[in-house]
């Protein structure tokens, strides 16, 4: 299962570890070539990109993750409002060239595909839905690796990057 | 915090939280304009016509590997206006960091005040509280006449004694330091909670 811990002053904290990475970059890249889709992102729902597969070179794409995960927010406040209970699964945006299908992925992570008006909406229902059990599956993937995020942010790591700032804010 | 252990990379999201018209966009602006295009990504702004903030801004940064880590932080602001309350909280979620951007004015101290009670009130919402999280204060607007003193400011609004700064955001002054302050602060934090 992903690392999801809540820290003493109630602030999250996500480990994701290279299996699961790479589990969830392979499923990103099948549904790319299933559907055609112009482009796939898998973010977390505080707005951070996690992977991303297609043709996203002139698509700000840690920008779009934000703004889709502001999206998913909104529309959970609005579902509230309306009268209903859970949240909104998924959200569907039509264009005239482009359209896009946001779905989340369990409570902490979410789906953005983009994808042209030719590509039929029931064909990126279906493989996405597939997907995201797919997705499900690679984050209840368990590390084989020695996560500790003691050693990725001990001491040494605060004063350099007080360095670093230094240097970047000058 | 998001960490991704694959990439190395460690994900933070800071706040800029604050009433209307305090300078949180300013403080983006200014960050955006000084740092390198290689660290700083595209700043979005979503505004009225009027050029106030309807939802938020965001702006991602960076400061390159250290120690093969790669750290980024996604800067946020809130809309300050009173309506836009559940904006606000929207954009709390997943939080690691808060500056509140106080404006100096005596006038504004009510809305300094309310604002930060929204604040607080958003985060218990979350099971998260002010005394504990990692927050720090600036003011800003010193260059304008008649502000308020810091000691009264510190008095009516820094209750927990958190870090504060001055500022003159639209000159830039004070804005780096406030941000130094709030990333340094949150990684001490996370360290000593690990």
């Amino acid at each position: 299962m992903v690392q999801t811990k809540k820290l003493r002053d109630g602030s999250r904290q996500i480990i994701l570890n290279g299996k699961q990475y790479e589990g969830i970059t392979k499923i990103l890249a099948e549904l790319a070539t299933k559907t055609k889709a112009s482009a796939i992102l898998f973010a977390d729902m505080s707005g951070q990109l996690i992977s991303q597969r297609g043709n996203t070179e002139n698509m700000n794409t840690t920008v779009l993750s934000a703004l889709a995960a502001s999206d998913f927010a909104a529309t959970a406040e609005m579902a509230k409002l309306v009268g209903e209970e859970a949240k909104f699964k998924l959200l569907f945006h039509e264009g005239e060239k482009r359209n896009v299908y946001l779905s989340n992925v369990g409570d902490y992570f979410f789906l953005v595909v983009v994808f042209d008006v030719n590509v039929t909406l029931g064909l990126i229902r279906i493989y996405t839905k597939k997907a995201i059990q797919s997705l499900q599956e690679a984050l209840e993937q368990e590390s084989t690796e020695d996560i500790s995020p003691k050693d990725m942010i001990d001491s040494d790591f605060s004063s350099l990057l007080g360095d670093a700032l230094d240097e970047t804010f000058k | 915090m998001f960490i991704n252990w694959a990439l190395q990379e460690i994900n933070l999201k800071i706040v800029f939280y604050g009433p209307g018209m305090s300078g949180k966009t300013t403080n983006l602006e200014f960050i955006h304009s000084k740092l390198d295009p290689s660290l700083a990504g595209e700043l979005v702004s979503l505004k009225t016509k009027e050029d106030r903030t309807i939802f938020f801004d965001f702006m991602q940064i960076e400061v390159g590997r250290i120690k093969g880590k790669k750290p980024k932080f996604n800067l946020y602001t809130v809309p300050g206006q009173v309506y836009y309350a559940s904006s606000r909280k929207v954009i709390l979620n997943g939080v690691d960091g808060l500056v509140f951007v106080a404006d100096s004015q005596p006038h504004r101290m009510e809305a300094n005040i309310e604002t930060l009670l929204d604040l607080e009130n958003n985060l218990k919402q979350d099971g998260q509280n002010l005394e504990e999280f990692p927050w720090v204060i600036q003011y800003n607007k010193r260059d304008l006449p008649g502000v308020e003193s810091v000691e009264t400011l510190q008095k009516r609004l820094n209750f927990f004694d958190v870090p504060y700064f001055e500022a003159i955001a639209v000159r830039g002054e004070g804005v780096f330091n406030t941000l130094k302050s709030i990333i340094n602060n949150v990684v001490q934090h996370v360290q000593s909670q690990l």
